[in-house]
């Protein structure tokens, strides 16, 4: 059986990688649009976008929004595959085959 | 290490929620634009209203004509992903324009604050029931509109076009700011 992807495997990642699928592939998601999906700090946030970014599974564009400074997160092609080969590796998991039957007489 | 099934079961509960989460930010997102636009028309139709009250059929025609004009675009913007989304806007105004003519051609004579009632009334009753079925700002939102129209008629008639303005534009306004607090 294929091991789930360990980069997305990590809670928060998989909660961002996991927001950032429920977009279209051309639709970018602000920063603290995103910190708020997923519930945790600007600090945490950052750094987890960071490891998906140097896997390639994230895009990161900085820009301005009239004077605000404004970041955007956006789920790459590789990233949107990566994710769902994890979700099939789960539900691979949970497959009736492969779950452990309970112990009996306990 | 291959995840237990536990964790795997886990993990897949926890996607399904961040999903629901997601979708209720969008939706949230989507609606505030539409909850500022017909603030404003309703704020401009009822404030016109006060100002020029011998021309209310004119002002509400010109103000929902903008409005829907407006609002399709918006529409059409903030959803390009859902097919034919200007149809369903559409439909959407137009049921809740018909049942306000339906109204008033059903208690037909009725005063034109009785008649401006209808709408709001109407609109407030929708976001009431959107809200215990999807969304809880929705169900605020419709509370504050229908209780802040309702104590208008009832208690400030001689203001009451003034009132309608902040009570049913104002509320819907705020309201489209709020959602976009997050």
């Amino acid at each position: 059986m294929q091991t789930p992807d360990e980069i997305i495997h990590q809670p928060v990642r998989l909660k961002i990688m996991a927001a950032l699928n429920t977009l279209s592939s051309g639709q970018w998601l602000e920063f603290v649009v995103l910190r708020s999906i997923v519930d945790t700090t600007d600090g945490n946030l950052g750094a987890h976008l960071a490891t998906l970014e140097a896997s390639d599974y994230v895009r990161i564009k900085k820009d301005f929004a009239g004077k605000k400074p404004r970041t955007r997160v956006n789920l790459s092609p590789k990233g949107r595959e990566a994710f769902a080969r994890y979700v099939a590796a789960l539900h691979a998991i949970l497959t009736p085959q492969n779950v452990a039957p309970e112990p009996s007489g306990s | 290490m291959l995840p237990s099934a536990e964790e795997a079961a886990q993990a897949l509960r926890d996607i399904a929620a961040i999903k629901a989460r997601a979708a209720g930010f969008q939706d949230y997102h989507a609606e505030s634009g539409q909850l500022l636009l017909w603030g404003a028309a309703y704020f401009s139709g009822f404030t016109l209203t006060a100002l020029f009250p011998g021309n209310i059929l004119l002002v509400w025609i010109l103000v929902v004509v903008a409005a829907l004009v407006v609002g399709t675009g918006l529409a059409r913007h903030t959803n390009p992903d859902i097919p034919g989304i200007a149809w369903r806007y559409l439909t959407l105004i137009a049921s809740i324009l018909l049942f306000c003519i339906m109204m008033n051609l059903v208690m037909w004579p009725l005063p034109a604050e009785q008649s401006a009632m209808i709408a709001p009334l109407f609109v407030a009753t929708l976001y009431i029931i959107r809200g215990v079925q999807l969304r809880p700002r929705y169900l605020l939102i419709g509370l504050v509109l229908g209780v802040l129209s309702t104590v208008g008629f009832l208690f400030f008639q001689p203001i009451f076009w003034w009132w309608m303005a902040l009570a049913c534009g104002g509320t819907l306004m705020l309201s489209g700011l709020w959602l976009r607090q997050l």
